[in-house]
Parts: structure tokens; sequence; C-alpha cells
């Protein structure tokens, strides 16, 4: 009697998104693939909770690189090879911005028409009269950032095929994205931070975010849009399950990982809290390198001091605080208009709001998401889903213990709703029915994550992903070990970690045909 | 295209390579790793803790008070009051859980030379369950436990509820009101509670002395004797008269008793049109007799089914009561498996029903939209009614 096999070609350490991706590729390739997952749900965070009946997102999610179906993007083609349907709903609006002291409240779509003129275009002309070609340009520059690094996900190219072919990222690739904002745009200064607005979902402040990096983002919301589960986050990382089991993937829950066993410099299995050694010749790994390196690697004397130096160096990217909740009327009824709503207490500048995250006490910029208005039915009717997110640092709680939580998490969770209240005239304190509040000590309870850590480690100038890709190879440190999740080469998000799975699975089917010849 | 000039535009790729391999340089040779909010995660939320019996006493001619402390090199978490406490428990060859709300304050747990936590339990009642009456017969002091705390969401949340809370006891259920009115007594909860505890005679009261020793202004504790005509106090049921009574304008009621005391106070309560969001019910457990439940099958004979057990690629067949959830069909085969409330609601026993027929007890089914889509139950709430299939993690 036995649970496992005796020897799998791969182990996934972690079955959240990039974990699965990973795995459904490696089983369409007719790989034997086991992946364990230590809480009892699949996805990690792309998750959801219910209490008293009533479900609700785990956090700010919105899914990218989907596009419509008869325009899909790369992530939507990727879901669709692999065979895994998901009830996907459109966002309606791309965002909105609130920033009083900015004088800026102002909503875009996503959207770019056949004569290649995007949407939000006009609507930032409709307040800013004479932006509108420069908007453009710019986004049509984005767009051509998007389509190289998205074509070199896939090939590798010269360095003057790259000049000719991929001038746009070629030539961007050494700047920050305020660098090119600033001297290839003549753009007045609310435009420019109307147009930095999503710098949160890669937590990093123009001045030092990799334009290749915001412009991806930005072509792809503004081309494809977004969209969200009509099962919740809950639905689309069980399809994937499901699916990947179909394929013939084992998947296990329960299964937390405490080593991974490495001989003469080579992966040859891992073993479970539970006891079970279990043996493959590949394991990608969700858990951090930081963790991976300085606490699951038996033995230790199997860590070289390079992986040692890089783990050490990356910097740590932003984590998580949210506050969810369900209140008793609908979201007219307490002045609520949009989907997703970023809003500045100050005048909009990412570095303030950076500088702020490293700290707990007040933050500016939050993100107030109100998921009925993509997904009407996921509250009973007269109520109200909203979650406030702010991606603070994981430095930000190091004055944090357990026995001063309770009390840090509510005032906390109490000024951001206070900060949102105010701007909406209506105190959401006399209408909560459910409240959860989830820190970076949430994330890190139910995923393990290193420091709650969900978008991996900093897209900074000096770890640039244009840095990342050139040196993929060179940063495989032990043979047959791949990561497997946000803290990889394209970073954060769900979609990302799905690309960042499937890159996995690239590397460790390349590196399976050279040791098979 | 131009940013800058050409030769810096095109030479940028190279400036953010070497930029990255000169951070990687800068790092440290050493194994530095720290984690600290993981450890602080850790402390909240320990996988298990074990625990040793400390004291045993009756608090009532039918409750007794177990003190539980943290076994050597263990550490008690920190809990909010009117969280519960589920303990592993061995009795016979039947491997089990059970949920006990905390009746001891929070800080106790984690302050003074012996810092503890207490589970008063009820015996000798019809309604007492298996595990109840066997700590009450067996449990002394220096016994070891596993524990799992802190769990549930029955605690006094300021951003939601009003600063003015009645609660509603009856049996049992006084347990995490004891706590929160010590919590409120040590200064270190602030809110106004009136316990308002319904008994049918006096001698079910449970910790009494200790309830009436507590002093604070801002706890009020009121007995409701509903089979003593010539109790002084307040008579009858807890009815909306007296909750009433006690109320003010903005009242949150706290809940927590047994099922068909909750149907009651409901039906009090939506009389008294007190708002959804103001009503909070502790989890009540899976009902005893299902074929009771509203959408149960009419007619349908009890039978003992097939239960088969996936673990891994490893298949085990046991039997399974049709009265009785599949977590128990488990638990006596002494097949481990995860439970916590068994009230259907906390997810912990989320199993994948890969074939055949079950209900679902319809209170307090806590699964997920896209669970019910994909076959997923709750096993603690969830019965048999043909030959099953069944997923389970190994454990």
């Amino acid at each position: 009697m036995a649970f496992y096999k005796d020897n799998y070609d791969v182990i996934v350490i972690g079955g959240a998104l990039a974990g699965m991706s990973c795995a459904m590729r490696l089983a369409s390739e007719g790989k034997s693939v086991l992946v364990l997952e230590r809480h009892n749900l699949p996805g990690g965070v792309a998750t959801s909770f219910v209490r008293n009946g009533i479900e609700m997102e785990a956090t700010l999610h919105e899914m990218m690189s989907l596009g419509p179906t008869d325009d899909p993007l790369y992530i939507r083609q990727y879901l669709d090879e692999m065979k895994v349907a998901i009830d996907w709903l459109r966002v309606p609006e791309a965002y909105d911005l609130y920033s009083p002291e900015d004088n800026i409240d102002i909503e875009l779509h996503a959207g770019r028409r056949p004569d290649g003129t995007w949407v939000c275009a006009d609507e930032i002309e409709a307040k800013y009269p004479g932006t509108k070609g420069e908007v453009n340009r710019l986004l049509e520059l984005c767009l051509k950032v998007y389509e190289s690094t998205l074509y070199l996900n896939e090939h590798t190219l010269s360095k003057l095929q790259m000049l000719l072919h991929h001038e746009e990222l070629v030539k961007t690739a050494g700047y920050s994205a305020k660098e090119v904002l600033d001297h290839a745009f003549h753009l007045p200064e609310s435009v420019k931070k109307i147009l930095a607005a999503y710098w949160i979902y890669v937590g990093q402040p123009l001045s030092t975010l990799p334009f290749t990096i915001y412009a991806f983002l930005m072509a792809d919301y503004m081309k494809g849009g977004s969209f969200v589960a009509r099962g919740f986050s809950h639905e689309m990382a069980l399809a994937m399950q499901k699916r990947a089991e179909a394929m013939g993937v084992q998947y296990e829950y329960c299964q937390n990982v405490e080593k991974i066993l490495v001989k003469d410099g080579h992966v040859y299995g891992v073993r479970t809290s539970r006891g079970d050694e279990i043996h493959a010749r590949y394991v990608a790994s969700a858990p951090y390198p930081n963790t991976v390196y300085g606490t699951m690697i038996e033995p230790q004397s199997e860590v070289p001091v390079q992986a040692r130096k890089y783990a050490n160096a990356m910097p740590m990217s932003v984590t998580n605080f949210s506050v969810v909740m369900l209140l008793d009327r609908k979201p007219e009824d307490l002045n609520i208009k949009s989907y997703s709503v970023f809003s500045s207490e100050v005048p909009f500048d990412t570095d303030v709001f950076w500088a702020e995250g490293k700290k707990h006490d007040g933050w500016s910029y939050v993100t107030t998401i109100c998921l009925n208005y993509a997904n009407p039915d996921c509250t009973p009717e007269g109520m109200t889903s909203l979650s406030i997110t702010n991606l603070p640092l994981p430095e930000a709680f190091d004055d944090v213990n357990a026995d001063n939580y309770y009390a840090m998490k509510r005032a906390i969770a109490k000024q951001m709703i206070e900060q949102v209240s105010a701007h909406l005239g209506v105190n959401l304190l006399d209408h909560i029915v459910e409240i959860e509040i989830e820190s970076p000590m949430t994330i890190a309870r139910y995923t393990g994550m290193y420091q709650g850590g969900i978008y991996g480690y900093q897209h900074s100038m000096d770890n640039s992903v244009v840095g990342r890709l050139e040196d993929v190879e060179r940063e495989q440190y032990i043979k047959g070990l791949v990561g497997c999740a946000s803290h990889q080469l394209v970073g954060d998000g769900m979609a990302c970690n799905i690309n960042n799975g499937r890159i996995a699975s690239k590397i460790i089917l390349e590196e399976m045909a050279k040791e098979a010849a | 295209m131009k940013v800058f000039g050409f030769l810096k535009d095109v030479l940028g790729a190279n400036r953010v390579t070497n930029a990255r391999r000169k951070l990687i340089e800068s790092g440290s040779p050493e194994n530095i790793y720290s984690d600290h909010i993981k450890e602080v995660a850790n402390e909240l939320h320990p996988k298990v803790t074990h625990v040793v019996v400390t004291a045993v006493e009756d608090v009532s001619p039918t409750a007794r008070r177990f003190t539980f402390e943290a076994a050597e090199g263990d550490k008690l978490p920190p809990f909010q009051a009117g969280q519960y406490c589920s303990l592993d428990l061995k009795i016979g060859d039947t491997v089990t859980t059970r949920p006990y709300s905390i009746s001891s304050a929070p800080f106790e747990a984690r302050t003074g030379e012996h810092p503890f936590f207490q589970l008063t339990i009820r015996n000798g009642k019809p309604d007492s369950g298996f595990a109840a009456n066997w700590l009450y017969a067996n449990c002394k002091v220096g016994d070891a436990f596993t524990a799992h705390l802190p769990f549930g969401e029955f605690y006094y949340e300021p951003l939601r509820d009003a600063k003015n809370v009645v609660a509603l006891a009856g049996g049992s259920g006084i347990t995490p009101f004891y706590a929160m009115a010590k919590e409120i007594e040590h200064g270190t909860l602030d809110m106004n509670l009136t316990i308002l505890y319904g008994s049918v005679s006096t001698k079910d009261i449970i910790l009494e002395k200790q309830l009436n020793e507590i002093h604070s202004d801002k706890v009020k504790f009121v007995n409701v004797i509903s089979g003593e005509e010539d109790y002084p106090g307040e008579k009858g049921f807890l009815s909306r008269d007296i909750i009433k009574k006690y109320s003010q304008p903005d009242t949150t009621y706290f809940v927590c008793g047994p099922l068909p005391m909750y149907h009651f106070v409901k039906g009090e309560l939506d009389a008294l049109q007190a708002p959804a969001r103001r009503i909070r019910m502790e989890v009540f457990g899976a009902p005893r007799d299902v074929t009771a439940a509203e959408g149960y099958p009419k007619d349908f004979t009890p039978k003992t089914f097939k239960l088969t057990v996936l673990r891994g690629i490893q298949e085990d067949v046991i039997d399974a009561d049709s009265r009785e959830p599949i977590t128990v069909a488990l638990e006596r085969a002494g097949i481990k498996n995860n439970s916590r409330c068994r009230s259907g609601a906390c997810g912990y026993c989320r199993t994948e029903l890969v074939k055949g027929e079950v209900f679902v007890a319809p209170e307090g089914d806590g699964r997920r939209k896209a669970d019910k889509q994909f076959g997923y139950i709750h096993a603690c709430s969830t019965w048999p009614l043909s030959d099953c299939t069944i997923r389970i993690p190994i454990l």
C-alpha cells in the first residue's frame, strides 16, 4: 500500500496558478507529474472564502492577458490549448483614478479601434484637450514593446535581428517608465499621473519600474481588458486543477514540502512534513529561492555560493493588505459607481506611495474593488462585495508581533475604510455585514510564501525583466531545480504566473531533452 | 523611435543586464535566511499545539471545566474571545476531533507564569455528545492532547459590531460569553456586554459563580429561567420582550446555544426587526438526526453503504452508515481526515466526491460556488445516500 508512485518525472511544489500551469504543460508532453500543495485548496491566493453562506474574493483580483474570445491574448490561447474552461466575465471599465489634490477624477476604458486609436485616449482628451495624439503614440509604443516581449517569450534572436525587428523594445529596455514618459513624450503632468495608475499592479514606482514592464501592463490591459471568473477566483483555480488531473497529473492537498533532496548538484526528490520521501529528477518550486536555499535544500552543502548571493541580493517586492467586506446595501446606494477605483489622498506620486509602503502608519494610495459591477450575482440582492487594498513592503510589518497583531490589523483597516468612506460620502462602517482583514501574515499562513510576498522580487531597474531573461540559464544553480511562481521571470499577477509556470515547464523539457541526448 | 539618443538607447539592454549582475554579486554569500512575517503567522496559527491538562473542576452539577497549558517547548497562540479550539481525540478505535468554545479569556493564554486556556464541557444531558461524555468521564490532570486553535468567526469585531452587545446563550453556549466577559473585565476588550442566559432550571446554569464574580460596569449577567415558577429573576424563554428590555437602540446580538434555541431566537430577533448584520450566530454542529433535516429524501431506509476512499494512488473501502456524516465513517475506520467546526462551515474537511449520491445539510452549507459545481463536499455535513467514492488528503 502506498500513496505515491516510486518515481515521477517532475514534482511541482505548490499547486497555485504557476504550478498548475507548469504541470499541465508537462503532462501534455507525456510526463508524469506530482503536484504537492500545502493548503486544502488550489490556487494559492487566487481563491475565495465563505462567510455565513456568502462567498467573497480573497483579494483584489482581475485577470489580464485573456482578451475577448474573438481576439484572444496569449493566456486565453494557452488555457484554450490546455482545454481549461472558465466562465469569464468582462470587467466593464479599465479603472477610475480619483486624486482630488490633482483635480483628477476620470474613468478609462480598454479598447483599441481598427484605425489604431485607443478608447482611453479619447476619454483623456475630453478632460485634457490636445493630448490625444501623444496618448495614442504612447500606447502604440507600449503595444509594440508588448508584442516584442511576447515574441521573445517563445523565440531567441541575435542582437541585430532584435534591433531590426524589435526596435522599440531594444531602445526602451534600458529606461524606467518615468524616463520614457518624460523624455519621449510631451504630456501634461496630470495625464502622466492618469497613465501611471496601474503601477500598483507591479508595486514599483515609475522612477524605478522598467518601461518594458510598464508597456507590457498598459498594452495588455488596454488592448484586452480584464476579467473575473463567475465562480470567483476559486473557479479558475479549481478548473485548472481538474483539468490537470484529467491530463494525468497527481495533485495532492495538505502536503507541505520541507526538503528538496540534492546529490552531486542534481535534484533527486523531496521530503514532506509527513515524512514521505518522493523521487523525481526535476522539481519546480513555488517557494522563494530564499526559502529554498535557506531551509529546504538537503544537504545544505549542495547550495552553491552563487545561489545564496542571488537569493540574498534579490529585493523583495510588495505584499498585500486587504480589507474585504460584505455591505448591506447595493453599490449605487453607497455611491459606489465602478468596479475598480484607484484613489490618492495626496498629490499623485508613485515615489511617495512606495515610501509609505515601508510603514503601516497611513497609506495614501488605495485600490477599491466592487465585485458586483463585474459579477452582479456575487452577492445576494441588495448587498455589495467590496475590498480595499494596499500593497506595502514586508518591512512595514517589522514591528508587528503575535500580541499586537489584531489591534494593528484593525487600526489599519479602520483608516482605509474611513479614507474610502470620505470619498464616497457614505460611512461604510455603518454597513458592514462581514469583514475580513488580510495581512502579509494571512498570506504566509495559507501559502507559506516568504515574507508573505505575493509579487516576487521587485521589478526594479537593477532587476529588470530584460536582465532576467538574459540570465535565465546561468541562474539555474542546481540541476533539475526550477523556480515556478511570481519570483520568476515575468513576476506577479495571475496571468503572469500562468506564464511563469509555462516558462518553468519549457526549461524543464529542454533540460530533459539535453539529458536524454 | 528615440528616447535619449541612438547609442544610449540601443545599449539599454546591456546596461540593465549588467546592473542586475552587479546587484546579485553584492549579495551575501552566507545563509542569512529569516522570515519575520512567517514566524508571526506561525505563532498566530500553529499547525498544532501540544497541551496538557493542569486542572479539572466542576462548574455546575452538569459541567466540568478543563484547564490546559502548553506542553513543554510549545506555546499557546493568541485568540479572540469567542473562538474555539478543536481537540484531537482517540476514543477506542475512533480517531475524531471536537470543537469547543474556549471559556477562558484570551489574556490568560498569553500572560502570567502559567498561560492557559479552558474548555467547559457539559455532560449528563440527552443532547450531550459521545466525545463530551468521554472527556467528562476520562480526562484527568496530566493528560496530553493535540489541540488546534484558534478557529471560528464568533468574536466581537469592533469595525462591524455595535458597541452594545446582547448575548443570547443556552446550555454550554454560555462559554464564549464568559471568555468575552473576562476579557472585558481585564480591560483588553472594549464593548458593553449583556448576557441573557436561558435555562430550564437553575441547576442547569453553567459557570454561574464565575460569571457573578465578574466586576465590570460593562458586563451584565442575567439568567432567564423557563421551568421554575418561583424563580425571583427573569422568567420564561429568550423572548422578544426580554431581549428588547436589555437592548439599546443599536445592538448586536450574539447567539450561541442548541439548534432549537437558534430557530426560536432568530424568530424573536426578526420580530424586533434586528437588521441581519446585527445578528451573529455561532455554528451549531451537524444535525443529530439528518432524516429530519429539510430536503432529506422522504422514507429513505437507513442503510450501510460502501465508501471507497482514495488517497493518492491508494484505495480503501469502508462502511458508511447513512445516518452519520461521511467524516464519522472515516473516523470509525480510523482514517485520518481534517475536521474543525463539524458544522459544514470552515471547509477543513473539504472532500472531492468522485462518485455517488449524498445529502448535504442545507443549514450551514459553507461550500464555495465552484466546489458545488465541481462536486466537492464538506464531509462533516454530508451524508451518503448510495455507495460513494471520495478523494481525501493524505494525512
